[in-house]
Formats: structure tokens, sequence, C-alpha cells
């Protein structure tokens, strides 16, 4: 260990005591993953417990000049919370607080380390909930959804995390601390909020979370639809927009997907279909009766084989779980996998889809299908062994033409994954040098030294550019 | 003097040439959102009437990408063929697209259907050194990169000229109606929070002295008269000598509006969303009316008035606006786009 990280190690332990001060090599290893198969080096971490050791740590960090890796949960499949360069990863983990919620406002501030699931779970009683339900809801934190702008089922018709945030109380890369936001509406100044959103951890670290709570639907309903092919599944999500109806969830499995999760979860799913939907539409209860009329008779124009219509909040509740264990339903099939979230336009899906088909067939790997059909972001889970070199590799060669095949389509790279270390490298394929220079910037305008989880997100070699003038300054006489 | 130029590459060419002199430029749409900030003179005023194509509209993937200078009528006649629209947008058919996302002027169905930031996917800015940088992407949900998109809404040209734009488009709804109530104010308060408490998702509550508007989305079902209202209109754009746009927890948005009445203020409150709208005539009602939003956690901006109601048009120095400053260098290093916009400006000069 240097000096620097020997002092800087010192410090920490008394701001956080030495058992919130890992150094050993379990842990350090432990945090060089995440949920991706992205592999980094970890030098210490840090286990601060409020925004004042935070603070404080940052403080510490910036006098070190050591780089800072923010962490959530560690579900995050792009190796954003990842560390590259032994640098001090700062888990949010145990910063596990809600404040009382807000009733008036419909808001409540909590913690980066709050479960997602925890906060519906909080806030049912008043009828309240927090929509954006990514698939591993029940472990992912609220501190990582604000990293990557997380997604769900539930955003096609409710929105990106972006949209359910109000403000982040965000710890800059010097120590000091500003609640950026508000509960009030569009305060003056740029919408800083929101570029912090989605940063991945790049622009300091979020202590706090203000969360816009939304009023529980007075009704739902949830049907599973089965298809006998891709291409009639995909023209019913289709169908069913162009009918004017935006449901609140439209989720497409494919056979391989669903094999494997009936096999887990007991769902009563039919194995023997290509295709399944899973369509939830709610609201009022007019609005969900016409709904539901929309969704049949376009699925029954398209050659649906049954409409299941979950009879209760238990079966409705099963088939969610069926939707929302896939992820882990594929160790049943391969101990690893590998996957992208690319996204391209929803009237593109029959297309991509058998293009993927194509590619995972000829690099003869095998790819899982489940993803949110309704904004046409894709999930192709492709199941390996790692310790298979020749797999893995084949595994890589599909991954990367099935993100070219989806840019090529008009898509782009991440829907609600976030870009990391995986998809870095991929920038250049939807931007170009003036856009990618401009994102530089802006990181670096919240992070001058770049030590804020470096690495990540803009390509290796994106630098903000001498773009300054010598002379800034408004010239003399500009204003009346 | 005046410019029009008629390609994005003019535009950037017209900025670089504006950055290398160091003229101050001043950007105009269709004028609506123009009054703002503190009072400065422009060496030139560009218009982005030039940039008036719609590029790509694609009703089945529900999006528009359009050029700056289209108008939101133009979107919204466009949409409506294919019986969509752009619900997050102001009521304002002359106002351009660059100019509402410029100026974040949402719509009164923001209650329902969100602010307008949350409608803009990709957005291509000419920056105010001449670049041309495209942020987002044109699919309905994507996270790729830094969000560009929200941080030029709102920036009100200090950071470049939106020469275009693809928004997320909504289906149109089946049924929608406005319905209205008059009344003493007390009682229409009443009222607004009868509706808000009492039905799923209005799409606007708008509380004026003596009136009530509520506007309703949804299947003919739903739509039907709240109690004690009738069947209306929706209510005509305020004007006034001055518009100040208040910002306040949603939940104060009631105390605030009894103090405005009794003030005998005009003001147009969009319950449940923390948006007040006020007539103001003199400097000394806008400071306050801020400090009328600041005692309830809230802010206030002047959104329209003469030179004399914009001396303080922003009111305290945003929180971060150290970032803000970096990065309005990094788009603009002469500093030459609408200076008196940047609400985290270093100081006054005397």
């Amino acid at each position: 260990m240097t000096t620097a990280a020997a002092e800087l190690a010192d410090g920490l332990r008394q701001i956080l005591g030495a058992d919130r001060l890992l150094m050993g090599d379990l842990a350090r290893n432990l945090y060089s993953h995440d949920g991706s198969i992205v592999g980094g080096d970890c030098g210490m971490v840090a286990l601060p417990e409020t925004t004042d050791e935070v603070a404080a740590c940052m403080r510490l960090a910036h006098q070190a000049g050591v780089e800072v890796t923010p962490r959530g949960s560690g579900t995050g499949l792009t190796g954003g919370a990842v560390p590259l360069d032994g640098g001090l990863v700062i888990s949010l983990a145990r910063m596990r607080e809600m404040e009382p919620v807000d009733v008036a406002n419909s808001c409540v501030w909590v913690q980066p380390g709050v479960l997602n699931l925890d906060v519906s779970t909080a806030v049912a009683h008043l009828g309240l909930h927090y929509a954006p339900d990514p698939s591993s809801q029940q472990a992912c934190s609220i501190g990582g959804n604000v990293g990557t702008n997380a997604g769900g089922p539930h955003c096609l018709a409710y929105g990106v995390t972006v949209q359910h945030v109000l403000a982040v109380e965000l710890v800059r890369p010097d120590g000091t601390v500003q609640v950026l936001g508000g509960v009030a509406p569009d305060a003056p100044g740029y919408d800083l909020r929101g570029v912090v959103v989605g940063a991945e951890g790049t622009v300091g670290v979020v202590t706090r979370v203000l969360l816009r709570l939304t009023p529980l639907p007075p009704d739902v309903r949830t049907m599973l639809l089965d298809f006998t092919s891709v291409a009639d599944a995909s023209a019913v999500v289709q169908a069913i927009i162009a009918e004017g109806v935006i449901p609140a969830a439209l989720e497409m499995m494919d056979r391989n997907m669903t094999l494997a999760v009936e096999e887990f979860v007991h769902a009563g799913l039919p194995t023997d279909a290509a295709a399944l939907l899973l369509v939830e539409v709610d609201g009022t209860p007019a609005e969900v009766d016409t709904g539901t009329a929309v969704v049949q008779r376009v699925a029954a124009r398209h050659g649906v084989r049954t409409v299941r219509v979950a009879q209760d909040e238990d079966e409705r509740a099963l088939l969610w779980k069926a939707r929302k264990t896939a992820f882990g339903a594929v160790a049943r099939v391969k101990p690893s996998y590998y996957l992208h979230d690319c996204v391209v336009p929803r009237t593109r899906l029959v297309e991509i889809m058998e293009v993927i088909a194509e590619i995972t067939e000829r690099e003869g790997v095998m790819c899982l299908n489940v993803f949110h059909a309704g904004d046409g972001n894709l999930h192709p889970i492709i199941a390996l062994d790692r310790s298979d070199p020749d797999e893995t590799e084949r595994a890589m060669r599909a991954g990367d033409q099935i993100v070219r095949a989806c840019v090529a389509m008009g898509g782009t790279l991440s829907g609600e994954h976030g870009i990391g270390v995986e998809k870095r490298d991929y920038m250049p394929l939807v931007f170009d040098e003036d856009d990618l220079q401009a994102q530089a910037c802006v990181r670096r305008a919240f992070d001058p030294d770049g030590r804020m989880n470096p690495d990540k997100v803009l390509p290796t070699g994106t630098r903000c550019g001498e773009v300054g003038l010598a002379d800034t300054q408004v010239p003399e006489g500009t204003w009346i | 003097m005046d410019l029009t130029p008629a390609t994005r590459e003019e535009m950037a060419q017209v900025l670089r040439g504006a950055t290398a002199d160091r003229r101050v430029v001043d950007v105009r749409g269709g004028g609506l959102h123009a009054h703002r900030g503190w009072p400065f003179t422009p060496d030139d005023v560009i218009h982005t009437g030039g940039l008036c194509r719609v590029v790509d509209h694609l009703p089945d993937d529900m999006t528009i990408t359009v050029e700056g200078g289209v108008t939101v009528g133009q979107v919204q006649e466009a949409a409506a063929a294919h019986r969509q629209g752009w619900p997050q947008a102001p009521a304002q058919p002359d106002a351009t697209v660059g100019g509402v996302l410029a100026a974040a002027a949402s719509g009164r169905r923001r209650l329902r259907f969100g602010p307008v930031r949350d409608s803009l996917l990709e957005v291509v800015v000419a920056t105010g050194d001449g670049r041309i940088v495209k942020g987002g992407g044109r699919t309905v949900k994507t996270v790729t990169g830094y969000d560009l998109p929200r941080l030029l809404t709102g920036s009100l040209g200090t950071l470049g000229v939106i020469v275009q734009a693809t928004v997320r488009l909504w289906p149109l709804p089946m049924a929608e109606q406005w319905f209205t109530a008059t009344g003493d104010d007390d009682h229409m308060l009443a009222l607004a929070q009868e509706v808000l408490s009492a039905l799923h998702r209005p799409t606007a509550v708008i509380l004026r002295p003596g009136a009530l508007h509520v506007c309703l989305t949804g299947v003919p079902g739903d739509v039907v008269a709240p109690p004690g209202m009738a069947p209306g209109h929706e209510p005509a754009e305020p004007v006034g000598a001055g518009t100040v746009e208040a910002g306040v927890p949603p939940a104060a948005l009631p105390a605030l509006v009894r103090r405005l009445a009794e003030d005998g203020r005009g003001y147009e409150a969009w319950m449940g969303t923390g948006v007040c709208l006020v007539a103001v005539e003199s400097a000394a009602q806008v400071a306050a009316v801020r400090d009328l939003a600041m005692l309830h956690g809230g802010h206030a901006q002047v959104v329209d008035g003469d030179h004399a109601l914009r001396a303080d048009p922003f009111g305290p120095v945003p929180a971060g606006a150290d970032i803000m400053r970096r990065i309005r260098e990094s788009f603009d290093p002469a500093g030459i786009m609408c200076p008196g916009r940047f609400a985290a400006r270093e100081a006054v000069p005397a």
C-alpha cells in the first residue's frame, strides 16, 4: 500500500471505526464485482451511515487524490459500481433510513441504501407507491436506481426513475453537501437534479433522495396471453398501443425463458408457447374495463391461444413473480449470463427478435428473452458457463452483434441498466466526438479532478477539451 | 442585426462568428417566452423560424422529430392526424418547440401528464461556440449517457440554440372535457381540494379568482362533471403587464392562494402541482410574491414583464451555481448567449 493510501485508511478509520473500513482480501474481492461479469480492483471499502460521514470520507479522498466509486446493493449489470484502479469504494448499503412520509405532498426523503421494494411496502397503507419497479426491486437500492436512472415494467406508463426523483442530496467530490431540486417545481437555473440521476456515480455521492410517491390505482387487471409465434405477440404489442391504450406494463417472454421460469416458479405458464405477453392495465374501473376489452380484441385478431386473467391478488402476484425472477431462473440453465438492455423503436420488435435468433444460433449460444416490449427495451440473456472460455468468447461476440444490430435499427445502447464499463466503448456508435466531449464537460463541471467513478460511461480518452476562451468574461457594456 | 439561419449548420456558423467577435446574442422563436431574465442588449437577434421542418414523424412509435423553429401547433396538427398529441406542451400554438423547451414551459395538463421536460427524448443544440451537439436518443426510453435533454430544458438559450428535438407523443384521450364553477374564493378552493382528493388523476385543476376550471381525460364513463361543476371551456391564457411563476410545495398552494386573494392579486394556481402564475405590476410586487413563495419553501421567477419588472427576475442564486457556471462556460465560452437569462450569473454589474 502506498503512503497516501495508508494515510487515507488511517483517516477513514478515525471517522468510521475499524469495523466499517474493509481492507481484507475477501472484502476487496467482493467489492470488485457487481451483478455483471465485469471484474475490477478495489483498494478499500468505507461503510458510512450518515451524510456527515460520507462528506468526511469524501474530504479525505479529495485531500489524498484518491478515486471514489459509490456503490448501492451491487446488483448493477454493467460494472458501474466496480472500481477499476484500486480506489475507495463508498458503500451506501448501511444508509437505510426513511424519513416520515410527507403525505400532503406525496413524497418521502430516503437514504440511498433503502431497497426499492421497501419504499412501496412502507407507504402502501397510505394508498401510495413508488412507481419504478426494476425486476431486482427486492435487492436493488434507491441509490443505485438513481445512479442508473433505473426502469422496470411499470415505467411504460409511469416513467423512469428521474421522473420520480424530486431532489437529491449530493456530496460533491470535495466533500461539500448540496441539495439539488426540491418539492417545489421548476426552480430557476439548470436542472442539475436531472443530470445527477443517471450519472452512474460520476458526479458525487447521493446521500438522500426525495422520492415522489404515486397513488395506487383504484383498479388493476393483469393478463397473460400466449402465442404460437413471436411475430404475433409483437404485433399485439404494437396494436394495443395503436388503439390508444398505454398499459401500465407490457412484457414479453420467449419460450426458452418461459421454460426456465416455469420450472422455477410453477406459475402454470404454457411452456409450449412461442411467446407470452404479460399485460397489466390500471386506473379507474372504467379505464380498466376499456383497456382489458382492447387487449382481448386485439389479441384475438392476432391468433392468441389463451388469455389468462389473474382472478385475485395472489394470482397477480404469482404472474409477476414469474416475470421478475426470470433473471434468477437462468441459473437453472447455465451458471452465468451475459445481457444487454438495448432499445429499439417498438415497430422494429419482430425484426430485432429474428436478428437476435440468427446471431445467437450462428454463435451457438443459448439466448433467453424477457423484456419490456411496450417500450422496445430488450433483455436478450445469453446463458453461459464462464469456466468455458470458448463459450464465453462466443457469448461476447453475440452480445456485440446484438448491440450493433439494435443501433442500426435506430435504437440505443441502454434503456435502464446504464453504460458502466460494459457498454462504455459502444458510446461512439450513437454519439459523435462533439457529443461525447459535451458530456465530458458536463461531468467535469461536477468533478473537476475526475476522481468520481472514473473510466465509466464515457469511452477512454473522451475529454472535456479546451473549449474555454482566454477570456470567458462577458465583454464590458453587455449589461444595460 | 436580425439573422434567420436556414439550417442547423448555418446556425452553428452564425454562432461561431458571434463567439469570435464577442457579439451578444438573443434567440427568438415565437417570442412567447422572450421577456425573461435581466434585460440585456443583444448585438444580434437570431430567429429560429428558418428551422421549420418536421424531420421524422413515426406515429407507430409515437415520436416526432422536428427542428427547433417548428411550432407547437404544427406538432399537434401532425400528431392529431394519427389520433395523438403532445399533452405536456402549453396551449400556445404559435410558440416554437425550441422556445417551449428552452423555457421549460409546461402546459396546464402537467398534473396528469407531467412537465414538458419529461416528454423530450433527444435534443440537438448548436452550442454558443458553434458546435452541433446531440444528447439523449429517439427511443421512448434511454439512459445512454448524460442527460443533456434535461439540462437543455429550461436553459433559456444560455447554452445554445435548440435546433432539433424529438418528443414523445401520447394517444389522444377517448374523451376530454373542461368543467367550470364560479363562486367566492373560499368555496372554489374547497371545491378544488375536493376534486383533487376524490378523483383519480385529474388532468388539470386550475384555480383563478372566483372560478375553478377542471379538465378530465380518459374513457367517456369517467369524464363527467364533478359535483358542483358544469361543462365549460379551457380558460384563456392570463394576460397582464407582468407574470411571476411561483413554485411551492403542492400542499402549500392553498395557503399561497389565500394570501394572493387577500392582496387582490390576479393568479392562476395549478392545484396539485405547486405552480402558480401571479399577475404583477411592479418590482415591489415581484418581491412580495417571491417572499411569500419562499416562506412556503418555494421560489418565484418573472416569466413575462417589461424591464422594470425584471430587476431581480430569478431571486436567490440557485444551489450548484458553480456547477452551472462551468457547464455554461463549456457550451458558451465567450458568454454571448442570452446573458441576462443565466440565473447563476456571478453578480449584476453596477
